[in-house]
């Protein structure tokens, strides 16, 4: 009882001193109409009709895929690690995989009401096509890879909400697949990167060598297709019934 | 009128902020511990969005377009730095989630138990 008051006297505390820092000192530099230093450069240099540019007259693709170019490419390779690490918990032998298939026939036949059904059928449609069109521009407006991937995610997480997980696999999104499509993503952008050094003689990551907005486009592209399918894949693990682990699991405890 | 507003949102943001953190070290149920995880993540983005705002007005995007000068895109875009910083941390934070989330379901379909005392007892540790 005692220790809950002293965290909740210190928590208070610390908010009046930031409080106190943020408003009447403004540490966090808000409400200027200046821009930073490093800001304004990005802001300056970012494209050029002619001479070095980094072929994206959207600055924030420019920083993210041009002048901080290692840092989103290892942030995928963080991203791959965590995808990898919650399959890596929930992986299944092939024996095991076989068990599932056959509790998975016994299951009931559920589903929502048509109502619900045909809207998630409208809706999807739309997300998909939004993020298609957040991921093939890009270079030229807002978003990204990244963005149109989390976006793409929704959408299966919605169809797998109101539909089912048998659904996406009778339609032939089932796990061999989703991890291939996920390798073909990654073995693209890990392509568009090497591309510089052995067909240019530049140095890794030099997309601007590459014609025109070629390089942008394909890291998108790429990366759409890593997150899409990377979070689809542990969606597929994730969404095996409860009691159908638990009987795999306790199958494996008493060998 | 206008600061007022701002250090309204940024106070806010910073006691969302705090709230996270009272929540990820209190609570000793995992779920709970990952959803104030959320709570402080999303706060913490909207202050880097925040903190590249510029008061002018109209404010542009950071994106050329031909029909602006080069002089006004200067003075009028917002900080891109920022943006791109968050860019990346959302789906690194909803890949972390997932990983979090996944090892919560095994523990409790392993030890039916998602509380962190528990937890150190179960794993051999000394508990509370």
């Amino acid at each position: 009882m005692k220790r809950d008051v002293i965290v909740a006297v210190s928590f208070l505390l610390a908010f009046l001193f930031i409080a106190y820092a943020v408003v009447y000192i403004n540490v966090l530099g808000l409400g200027g109409a200046e821009l930073r230093p490093l800001g304004e450069f990005y802001l300056g240099h970012a494209f050029a009709h002619e001479g070095l540019t980094s072929h994206s007259p959207e600055v924030v693709t420019a920083i993210v895929w041009n002048y901080r170019g290692f840092d989103t490419l290892f942030e995928t390779f963080v991203f791959f690690l965590a995808i990898m690490g919650a399959f890596s918990v929930l992986r299944l032998t092939r024996e095991q995989e076989s068990i599932v298939r056959e509790l998975e026939a016994k299951e009931p036949h559920r589903q929502m009401d048509l109502i619900t059904r045909a809207t998630t059928k409208l809706v999807v449609v739309m997300i998909v096509a939004i993020s298609a069109s957040i991921a093939l521009h890009g270079h030229l407006t807002p978003g990204g890879g990244f963005q149109a991937g989390s976006a793409m995610a929704v959408a299966l997480l919605l169809l797998f909400a109101v539909f089912s997980k048998f659904t996406l696999e009778r339609k032939g999104l089932n796990l061999r697949h989703t991890i291939s499509a996920y390798a073909l993503g990654l073995a693209l952008i890990l392509a568009t990167v090497l591309a510089p050094v052995f067909l240019y003689g530049g140095k890794v990551l030099e997309i601007n060598l590459l014609p025109g907005e070629t390089g942008l486009f394909n890291l998108d592209v790429g990366e759409y297709t890593a997150v899409t399918f990377g979070f689809l894949t542990v969606f597929l693990v994730l969404g095996v019934s409860e009691w159908i682990f638990k009987t795999v699991l306790r199958g494996e405890v008493d060998d | 009128m206008i600061s007022f507003l701002l250090a309204y949102i940024t106070l806010t943001l910073f006691g969302m902020i705090l709230l996270g953190i009272y929540g990820v070290a209190t609570r000793s149920n995992l779920i709970k511990k990952i959803i104030m995880l959320n709570v402080m993540g999303d706060a913490i983005n909207m202050l880097f969005i925040l903190i590249g705002y510029r008061l002018v007005f109209p404010v542009f995007p950071p994106i050329y377009e031909k029909h602006i000068t080069f002089e006004e895109f200067l003075s009028r875009a917002v900080d891109p730095v920022p943006q791109a910083l968050v860019l990346t941390a959302i789906v690194i934070g909803m890949a972390m989630n997932i990983l979090l989330a996944t090892y919560a379901i095994q523990f409790y379909r392993l030890h039916g138990t998602v509380d962190a005392r528990d937890m150190a007892e179960i794993m051999g540790g000394e508990g509370e």
